[in-house]
């Protein structure tokens, strides 16, 4: 019971969401984030069906997904528009489809590409960085956000 | 944050919707324990830009996530090979680990079935014992089990060795194997995986059924290794005349095979035959393998005493013969 009171309370939320754009309006762009998890239910007929809900609790092996809804209020153009989203300790990166992303796998000091970066092992070689060493995710913009446009950029993770 | 907001009737229709995954959804497992129940987890991006007015930085909101504690158990047979036992042998140790591949400290009752079926016989279990930490089974200084008593607490990723002690039945025929199947069951409880007990997980979150069930069970065997032994006997005679006729003076020679067979031991065989009535025992006349043997109670393996021919033959292992032969003449 206590389970469902939490998913409502937590659907609840996204009912809301236009609210927190509202309080936040102080700032010319607003930026609102939201997680859900990804969980496939299998019916009496053994059909499966995958359904995305906004809950409190997860599990180990959970799969998430991020999504960062911001908006520009203001009456210019925003330039520069970077959205950066530090990654939980207990999340692993299981990838974007997102464009214009970077990644970071050493708390954000170095950007790019996964394929990219490497990890330095403790006996100073390096490896290929991996998925779940991802630390950080950034969306740079190449293009300013016209005032009044709103864009939605979502990413994968799996709790630990 | 502005969340409480929802109408009543909507509040309603979500609690109807979500009534259907909470009973089907099915957690998956990552290989280790994972994160520890309990744990928060909390999420904020932020954005810069610039509109005019220099570098700007906002936050979104924080969205805070619990772990909930999941309840995954592995019970393994760890012998590399069926343990070997014997007709009659007790506290005869199977070797289990008993893992909790949960995120969440879990207490685990044990219980074990001999009747499992696909066996030759059914030990007899005398005991489960928990290891000291050595994976060596050590009568008086590992714990003995007592359900209900001291339950096993298991950290994340904590295994234990259980040892499961049983008498073998007599009268089983070598190379019969015999079963023993161990049950480690969380005291939070089982059900079908997605199972979810409220309030009953670690940090005070619920406890989620894994792809366990929340229990598991595995089979250990024994395999009996055992040994028979027949004795054929035989004898010729040798008359005072040269032939073979049996009459007073004649000599007759036993010979006893006696032959092993099976995969085991036969631990301190002895072979005894009287001398016939109307005979005399030839003095010295014990042979061995074709090893003379003296008559007197000593180091050898043959006596003579009482009119019966002793041969102790000592461990014999199956598929051996050993032969046997001493004299008698006719009165």
């Amino acid at each position: 019971m206590k389970r469902m009171i939490s998913i409502a309370f937590a659907l609840s939320l996204a009912s809301a969401l236009p609210g927190v754009a509202q309080a936040q309006s102080a700032n010319a762009v607003a930026i609102d984030s939201n997680v859900m998890v990804e969980r496939t239910t299998t019916d009496t007929a053994g059909r499966s069906q995958t359904m995305l809900e906004e809950p409190r609790v997860v599990v180990p092996g959970d799969k998430l997904v991020f999504v960062l809804n911001y908006r520009n209020n203001g009456v210019r153009p925003a330039t520069d528009f970077v959205v950066t989203n530090p990654l939980p300790q207990a999340v692993a990166f299981d990838g974007t489809s997102d464009a214009d992303t970077s990644v970071s796998v050493d708390g954000g000091r170095n950007w790019g590409q996964l394929a990219t970066l490497t990890i330095r092992n403790a006996d100073g070689t390096n490896r290929p960085a991996r998925a779940e060493d991802v630390t950080h995710i950034r969306w740079a913009f190449q293009q300013p956000i016209p005032a009044g446009r709103a864009g939605r950029l979502m990413f994968r993770g799996v709790v630990r | 944050m502005t969340s409480f907001s929802a109408p009543f009737s909507a509040r309603q229709t979500l609690l109807a919707t979500s009534a259907l995954f909470v009973f089907t959804a099915l957690p998956t497992i990552a290989h280790a324990a994972g994160t520890r129940a309990g744990t928060v987890i909390s999420n904020t991006a932020s954005a810069t830009f610039d509109n005019g007015g220099g570098s700007t930085t906002v936050n979104s909101n924080t969205n805070t996530l619990t772990v909930d504690e999941l309840i995954e158990i592995d019970v393994d047979w760890s012998d590399t090979a069926d343990v070997v036992t014997t007709p009659g042998a007790t506290s005869q140790p199977l070797k289990f680990q008993v893992t909790n591949n949960g995120n969440g400290v879990e207490t685990y009752g044990l219980a074990t079935v001999s009747t499992i079926g696909g066996d030759n016989y059914d030990p007899s279990v005398t005991q489960i014992v928990i290891d000291d930490g050595d994976g060596i089974y050590e009568p008086g200084q590992d714990i003995i089990y007592v359900p209900g008593s001291n339950d096993p607490v298991l950290n994340p990723d904590q295994s234990i060795t259980v040892f499961v002690l049983s008498t073998t039945p007599g009268g089983l025929a070598d190379g019969d194997r015999g079963g023993v199947q161990l049950t480690a069951t969380s005291k939070t409880g089982t059900g079908a995986p997605g199972t979810s007990f409220a309030g009953a997980g670690e940090g005070g979150g619920n406890a989620v059924l894994g792809t366990s069930g929340g229990d598991d069970s595995d089979n250990g065997f024994y395999i009996v290794s055992s040994a028979n032994v027949s004795i054929a006997k035989s004898a010729s005679v040798l008359d005072p005349f040269g032939g073979t006729g049996v009459v007073p003076g004649s000599t007759v020679t036993y010979t006893l095979v006696a032959t092993t067979t099976g995969s085991g031991n036969l631990p301190n065989l002895v072979i005894t035959d009287a001398i016939p009535t109307g005979t005399t025992y030839v003095a010295g006349s014990i042979t061995l393998g074709g090893t003379a043997q003296s008559d007197a109670n000593d180091a050898d393996a043959g006596r003579f005493g009482s009119g019966i021919v002793t041969v102790n033959l000592g461990t014999v292992a199956g598929g051996q013969t050993r032969t046997i032969t001493f004299k008698a003449t006719v009165n």
